[in-house]
C-alpha cells in the first residue's frame, strides 16, 4: 500500500497525516491550546483551513470557533505551525520536528521578544503564574542548598535572599499578551507583541446581552462586561488573534485589525501573501517599504565600506 | 474530382454473377448452386459463375477473363464482407478495364452462411435474397473517378511510450518532420518507472533513456510534453491537429536543467511517477532521466515563495503567469500510442490493498527494488521499514477476472518471474518466495526459459485462487490463504509482503482520444482495430494508426515492433505526395435546389456552403460522403454517389419482393452498426434469417423515404443500425441527425396504427456482434408475436396513407 491520506478528528485533537512508503507526514492540532482564531485559516497558502462558528446551548457560554483543515489541500508545508500564535499546530516529518520552510527560509518565524530578569523578582511573589491566562508560566525557586523551596515564609531573611528564582515561560505557546507583564510588580518581565493592532468593540451596534466575545477569548480581561453588561475592551492585553471576530453575530460592531507583525527576516513571496491577508493591503505596503528602505541603506553603507577599504 | 458521368448512349445491361463457395465458409451452409442458379434467372444477369475462393488469384482472373470474354458491364460478387474484399475486387474490376465502382458485394458468409448455421435453407434464401438485391443496385450504378487530394508529409504521435519513441524515430529517420504528444512531463512512458526488462534482465532506463534522448536531439521530432491533444480536424493526408501545451511555469527554453531550484523548494509532494511510494520538490522533474529536461512546478502543491525564482537567478527560466498555449499542427498522419494505466485493486477487500500496509501492487514493487527508487533498491515494508524474509506474490490480480477484467493483461506472469529471479538473485537464501498462479502464461523468446530459472533459483509456485488475506494487527504479517488446485487442498502461507501483479487497463482519457480522433473502443475499452489480423496497427479512421499497448495490452519487443509498424504504415501515406480517396461524395442539383439551406446546418463537417440566392455549393475535399445531407435535403436536389436514393430504394424493393411480413428490412451504418453484423457472422451467432441488411456509410443517410417505402412495401419490421451516441458516429453526429428524424418518424408512425416494435433503432458497435445478434433475435420474436395477419391489417390500413406521403414527396 503505497500512499494513504488519513483524518481524525477528536474533540482534542485533529490529526491530518500522510503515509507513504519512505515517507510519513503528520499534522496535528491541539483543540485545547487552538483559540479557533483567524490567524492560521488567513495564514494558509492553500486556504485549506476553515473556522465553523460553533451552536450556541442557550445556558452555556460560547463555544470558540471549531478549526477544520481540508486534507486534500492540505500540503504539510507547516506554515500553520509557524503562525500559530498559541503553538497549537505540529506539522511533523518523518518524525521530526524541522520545517522544510523554515530551514530554506521560505517564511518566517514570529519572534516571540520576552526577557525575564529573575533577580529583580521578589522572591515571594508568583503574581505571573496565576497572570497568565493560558498557565504557561511557572516558577521554580531554589534555597541555597540546591533543594526547591515551596514555602518561603518560615526562611531567614538571608536564606530568603539567597533563594534563587528560575521562570520558566512555555515561549512556543505564548501569544504575547503581556498580561504577565502588566501584572509584574517588580518589572521583571518584558514582553513584547508579536502582533499589533487595534481592537474596538461598537457597544451600540452589539446585539443586546450579547456577550459572545467574552465567552471566547482566550486572554482574560481583553474583553469583559461593565455593570451595564456592555463589552469593555482593553486593547493593551489583546493578541489581535481575531478569535472574538470569528463568534461575533454582528460583523460591524466589532473591529479587529492587524497592523503589523514581528518576524525574522526572510525573503519569501508566502510571507508577503500572509501578510497582506493578516494585516491589510496598506499595512504589508508599509512593511515591503520599510523592507527596500533598510535595503537601500545597507548598500549605501556597502558602497561606504569599500570606498574607506580602497583608501586605506 | 468527379461528376456523375452519364453514358454516352444507354447501353444494354450486361450483368455477371460470381459466386464464391470461400472454401466449406459459404458452401458449408448456403446451398451456392441453387444461388447461382437463382442469380440466372434475375433479369440482366448474362453470366454466372461459382468459385472456391473468388478472392485468390485465379478466382480473381475469373472474373477479369469474364468481362472481357462476356463483355460485361456491372458486376455481382456474392461472397465475404465488402468491408473485407470490397478493395480487393475494385482493383480486379478495374484491371479488366470497367470502371471500380460498377460492381457491388452481396455479403453472404458473415451475412448468410455464418450466421444462420442452424438453418440452411433460411440461409440460401436470404443469400438469394442478396444477390438479388445487389443486382438491383449494380443496375443503377454509374462509373465514378476516385478524387485525389495532397497530402502533408509529416506525423504526429499521440503518446510518448516506448511504442510512440519507436515510431517517431522511425519516422524522422524516413526524413519526416514527427510531432510527438505527451500528456506528462516526460516522454518514456511506464517503461522508464521499470527497474529490469525481462527475460534478459537488462536495466530499463539504461536502454530506453538513449533513445528517449535521440528523440529529443533529432531535427526532425519536436515533443510537445506536458500537453493534451485538443482537436482533431480534417482526413486522411490532411489532418489539423490543435495541442495544448499545458504551463510548467518554467519557459523550457530557459531552462538548464540544473535543478538548484528544486533544492531551494521546501515542499514535497507525492511522487505520482514513484507510485507514490516517495516524494518530490513542487519544483522538480519525476525522474532524473526526464526528457525534455524542463522542471515543472505543481500549483497544487506550490505556497508561492519564489525561493525557487530566487535560485535561479538570472537564468530567468520560471515564469509564474504562464497560461495554456495552443499550436495548430498540420499532419498527414496520426499514430496513437497512449498506452495504458495499471489497476489498483481498492475495489478487492478481500486482498487488503490500501488497508493493510505491506501489501503492494506489482508497479509498487518496481520502484521499491529498483536502484534509483526511494528507497534506493532496499525492498523494505511500508509498516516498519524492515526488510521482508518471505514476499508471496499473487497472480491475476483484477484480470481473468469476470468481475473485474475479464482478459488476461499480457505481462504480469513474466514481470512478476522477473521479480521473483531478482529477489532470489539479491537476497539467496535470506528470502522465501511465493507465487500464487493460476497458469503461468510465457509464450515468448526466452521466456519459457526464464520460468526455468524461476523455478532453479527455489521460488514456491502455487497453483491456485487466493481467497483472502489477513493481516496480524501488532507484527503486520500477512497470511495468504489460497487453495492449492494441484494437491487439492486449502493452503495459508505466512508471508511478510505481499505483492499484487495488477491487470493493466485502458488509460484513462481514452474516452477523449477516441472521441477527438473519431476512434471506437473494445468490450475492455481498449482501441479497435481495423481488423485484428490483417490490420492490427490501423485505426478504422483512414490515416490514424495505433502502436503498443493503447489497442490491446503488449509486452516491450511487441510494442517497440508495433512502433516500428505504425510508422511504416503511416509512411504509407506520408511519403505519397497525393492520396486518393473514394468518390462517393454528395452532389447537388442546382436546378431542384430550392436554396432553403437546411443542409448546410445538416452537414457534420461544414462542407456545405449556400450563399444568397445561390444553389448549395459541395466543397468537395471536405466532403467525407456521409450523406447526411442528401436524407435532409426538403426539395431532394442532393445525391449521394454510389449510395443514390434510387438505388437504396432499389435494394429495398428487391429485399422485399416476395412474403415482405415475414422479412426485417435493416438499414446499418457501414462503420459500427454493419461492423458488428459482421463480427456476429465471424463470431457464428445464429440469429434468425429473416433479416434483409442495406449497407449505407452512416445512419444520417437513412432518409424517411426509405423507411416509409419499405412499410408501404409490407416490410414485417425495420430496423435502422447505427453508432452509439454519442460520440462514435464515424461522422461526429450523423447517428444524432438520423435521430431526430427517426424519433418524429417513429411517433407518426404508432399515431397512425403501426406497432411501435416494427420500427426500430438500434445503437451496435463494431464490437457488439453478440448484441446485433440479440436484437435481431428480439426483433424475430416480436414479429412473430405480432402474427402475420396483424401485420398485414395494419400495412393494409397504412399503405394508402403512405403512398400519399410518398407521392407527394
Amino acid at each position: 500500500m503505497p500512499f494513504k491520506k488519513t483524518k481524525s478528528d477528536a474533540a482534542d485533537a485533529l490529526v491530518l497525516e500522510w503515509v507513504l512508503q519512505v515517507k510519513n507526514y503528520k499534522l496535528n492540532l491541539d483543540r485545547n491550546r487552538c483559540a479557533g482564531c483567524q490567524i492560521c485559516t488567513l495564514a494558509c497558502p492553500r486556504q485549506a483551513i476553515t473556522t465553523q462558528k460553533q451552536p450556541k446551548q442557550s445556558d452555556e457560554p460560547t463555544k470558540k470557533a471549531k478549526v477544520d483543515i481540508d486534507l486534500e489541500k492540505c500540503n504539510f508545508c507547516g506554515i500553520c505551525d509557524v503562525t500559530c500564535p498559541y503553538g497549537a499546530v505540529k506539522v511533523i516529518q518523518n518524525g521530526s520536528h524541522d520545517l522544510a520552510v523554515l530551514t530554506k527560509e521560505s517564511y518566517p518565524q514570529l519572534i516571540r521578544d520576552i526577557t525575564v530578569d529573575t533577580r529583580r523578582c521578589d522572591k515571594e511573589c508568583d503574581e505571573c503564574v496565576t497572570a497568565c491566562p493560558l498557565s504557561l508560566i511557572t516558577i521554580s525557586k531554589v534555597g541555597y542548598d540546591g533543594q526547591p523551596v515551596n514555602d518561603l515564609s518560615g526562611l531567614s531573611p538571608l536564606a530568603k535572599r539567597r533563594v534563587q528564582v528560575t521562570l520558566d515561560i512555555q515561549k512556543q505557546y505564548c501569544p504575547t499578551c503581556r498580561a504577565c507583564e502588566f501584572k509584574c510588580s517588580s518589572g521583571a518581565i518584558k514582553v513584547k507583541k508579536c502582533f499589533e493592532g487595534k481592537l474596538a468593540v461598537d457597544t451600540e451596534k452589539c446585539p443586546p446581552g450579547c456577550h459572545e466575545c467574552v465567552d471566547v477569548c482566550p486572554i482574560t480581561g481583553t474583553l469583559t462586561l461593565d455593570s451595564k453588561a456592555k463589552v469593555v475592551t482593553a486593547e493593551q492585553t489583546c493578541t489581535f488573534c481575531g478569535a472574538c471576530k470569528n463568534v461575533c453575530p454582528k460583523p460591524e460592531a466589532l473591529t479587529v485589525h492587524r497592523t503589523k507583525i514581528f518576524h525574522t527576516p526572510v525573503h519569501s513571496g508566502a510571507w508577503n501573501k500572509t501578510l497582506e491577508r493578516l494585516t491589510s493591503p496598506s499595512d504589508a505596503v508599509k512593511e515591503f517599504k520599510a523592507q527596500a528602505a533598510k535595503t537601500r541603506r545597507e548598500l549605501v553603507l556597502h558602497r561606504f565600506e569599500v570606498e574607506e577599504m580602497k583608501k586605506k | 474530382m468527379s461528376s456523375p458521368q452519364d453514358p454516352a448512349k444507354p447501353e444494354a445491361l450486361r450483368v455477371g454473377v460470381f459466386v464464391c463457395h470461400c472454401g466449406l465458409n459459404i458452401a458449408g451452409t448456403v446451398d451456392v448452386h441453387a444461388v447461382a442458379e437463382f442469380a440466372k434467372t434475375i433479369p440482366d444477369v448474362v453470366y454466372v459463375k461459382e468459385n472456391r475462393y473468388t478472392c485468390a488469384d485465379p478466382g480473381q482472373e475469373e472474373i477479369r477473363k469474364a468481362i472481357r470474354q462476356q463483355k460485361l458491364n456491372r458486376v455481382v460478387i456474392a461472397a465475404c464482407s465488402p468491408r473485407m474484399h470490397e478493395p480487393t475486387f475494385r482493383r480486379t474490376v478495374a484491371e479488366a478495364g470497367l470502371n471500380s465502382f460498377l460492381y457491388e458485394m452481396a455479403n453472404i458468409r458473415e451475412f448468410a452462411s455464418w450466421c444462420h448455421q442452424s438453418d440452411p435453407a433460411a440461409a440460401t434464401e436470404r443469400a438469394k435474397d442478396s444477390v438479388k438485391m445487389a443486382v438491383a443496385k449494380v443496375r443503377l450504378m454509374q462509373p465514378l473517378q476516385t478524387i485525389e487530394v495532397p497530402v502533408t508529409n509529416k506525423a504526429v504521435i499521440i503518446g510518448g511510450g516506448i511504442a510512440g519513441i519507436n515510431a517517431a524515430l522511425d519516422l524522422a529517420e524516413q526524413g519526416f518532420k514527427v510531432y510527438m504528444v505527451e500528456s506528462t512531463q516526460s516522454i518514456g512512458g511506464h517503461m522508464a518507472a521499470l527497474d529490469k526488462t525481462f527475460p534478459t534482465l537488462d536495466c530499463s532506463i539504461c536502454i530506453e533513456g538513449p533513445k528517449m534522448v535521440d528523440c529529443a536531439r533529432h531535427p526532425n521530432i519536436t515533443i510537445f510534453a506536458n500537453s493534451d491533444l485538443v482537436k482533431c480536424e480534417g482526413y486522411i493526408g490532411n489532418f489539423k491537429v490543435k495541442i495544448r501545451k499545458n504551463p510548467r511555469f518554467v519557459i523550457p527554453e530557459k531552462c538548464t536543467g540544473c535543478g538548484e531550484c528544486k533544492d531551494a523548494c521546501p515542499i514535497e509532494y507525492p511522487n505520482e511517477w514513484d507510485n507514490n511510494l516517495g516524494t518530490r520538490k513542487a519544483i522538480s522533474v519525476p525522474f532524473d532521466q526526464t526528457v525534455p529536461l524542463v522542471y515543472s512546478i505543481n500549483r497544487d502543491y506550490c505556497i508561492e515563495c519564489f525561493k525557487c525564482t530566487e535560485a535561479c537567478g538570472e537564468r530567468d527560466a520560471i515564469d509564474f503567469d504562464q497560461k495554456p498555449q495552443e499550436v495548430d499542427i498540420e499532419v498527414g498522419a496520426i499514430v496513437v500510442s497512449t498506452g495504458f494505466d495499471v489497476y489498483e485493486p481498492y475495489d478487492m477487500p478481500l486482498l487488503g490493498y490500501g488497508k493493510y500496509p505491506n501489501v503492494i501492487t506489482g508497479m509498487e514493487f518496481e520502484r521499491l527494488i529498483l536502484a534509483a527508487g526511494p528507497t534506493g533498491g532496499k525492498v523494505i515494508r511500508q509498516s516498519d521499514g524492515k526488510k521482508p524474509h518471505r514476499i508471496a506474490f499473487i497472480l491475476c490480480v483484477g484480470s481473468r477476472d469476470k468481475q473485474h477484467y475479464p482478459y488476461c493483461s499480457n505481462f504480469c506472469c513474466m514481470y512478476t518471474l522477473k521479480h521473483v529471479v531478482q529477489l532470489k538473485e539479491k537476497y539467496k537464501e535470506d528470502v522465501e518466495v511465493y507465487v500464487f498462479y493460476m497458469d503461468i502464461r510465457s509464450p515468448g523468446k526466452g521466456y519459457e526459459e526464464f520460468y526455468d530459472r524461476a523455478r532453479e533459483r527455489g521460488v514456491n509456485f502455487i497453483r491456485g485462487r487466493v481467497s483472502r488475506i489477513d493481516e496480524d494487527p501488532v507484527t503486520h504479517n500477512l497470511m495468504v490463504h489460497s487453495e492449492d488446485s494441484l494437491l487439492g487442498q486449502p493452503i495459508e502461507v505466512e508471508a511478510d509482503m505481499v505483492v499484487l501483479a495488477t491487470a493493466s487497463i485502458p488509460k484513462k482519457g481514452s474516452d477523449e482520444v477516441a472521441r477527438i480522433l473519431n476512434l471506437s473502443r473494445d468490450a475492455n475499452g481498449f482501441f479497435m482495430e481495423a481488423h485484428p489480423k490483417l490490420k492490427p496497427m490501423d485505426a478504422p479512421t483512414d490515416g490514424v494508426f495505433f502502436a503498443g499497448a493503447c489497442a490491446g495490452l503488449k509486452d516491450i519487443p511487441y510494442s517497440v515492433s508495433q512502433g516500428s509498424g505504425a510508422a511504416s504504415r503511416a509512411a504509407t501515406v506520408i511519403s505519397k505526395p497525393k492520396w486518393k480517396i473514394e468518390p462517393i461524395i454528395s452532389i447537388v442539383d442546382e436546378e431542384k435546389c430550392k436554396k432553403c439551406g437546411a443542409c448546410v446546418d445538416k452537414c457534420p463537417y461544414g462542407a456545405i456552403r449556400q450563399d444568397a440566392d445561390q444553389p448549395a455549393k459541395i466543397i468537395t475535399a471536405s466532403c467525407h460522403g456521409c450523406g447526411t445531407c442528401v436524407a435532409e435535403c426538403p426539395s431532394h436536389a442532393i445525391t449521394q454517389m454510389h449510395f443514390t436514393d434510387a438505388q437504396v430504394l432499389a435494394q429495398i424493393h428487391a429485399a422485399l419482393e416476395t412474403n415482405p411480413e415475414d422479412k426485417i428490412l435493416a438499414i446499418l451504418c457501414n462503420w459500427c452498426s454493419y461492423a458488428g453484423a459482421d463480427l456476429a457472422g465471424i463470431s457464428r451467432c445464429d440469429y434468425p434469417a429473416s433479416v434483409r441488411a442495406i449497407r449505407v456509410m452512416c445512419s444520417g443517410r437513412v432518409a424517411r423515404e426509405f423507411v416509409l417505402e419499405a412499410l408501404r412495401l409490407g416490410a414485417g419490421a425495420v430496423l435502422i443500425g447505427a453508432c452509439h451516441l454519442p460520440y462514435d458516429c464515424h461522422y461526429i453526429s450523423g447517428n444524432y441527425k438520423m435521430k431526430d428524424r427517426t424519433d418524429a418518424l417513429k411517433a407518426m408512425l404508432t399515431k397512425l396504427g403501426m406497432s411501435p416494435e416494427r420500427f426500430r433503432v438500434e445503437y451496435v458497435s463494431a464490437a457488439e456482434g453478440i448484441h446485433y445478434a440479440e436484437v435481431i433475435r428480439e426483433i424475430d420474436s416480436q414479429r412473430k408475436a405480432l402474427g402475420k395477419e396483424k401485420i398485414q391489417a395494419e400495412n393494409a390500413k397504412l399503405k394508402p396513407i403512405l403512398e400519399n406521403m410518398l407521392k407527394r414527396k
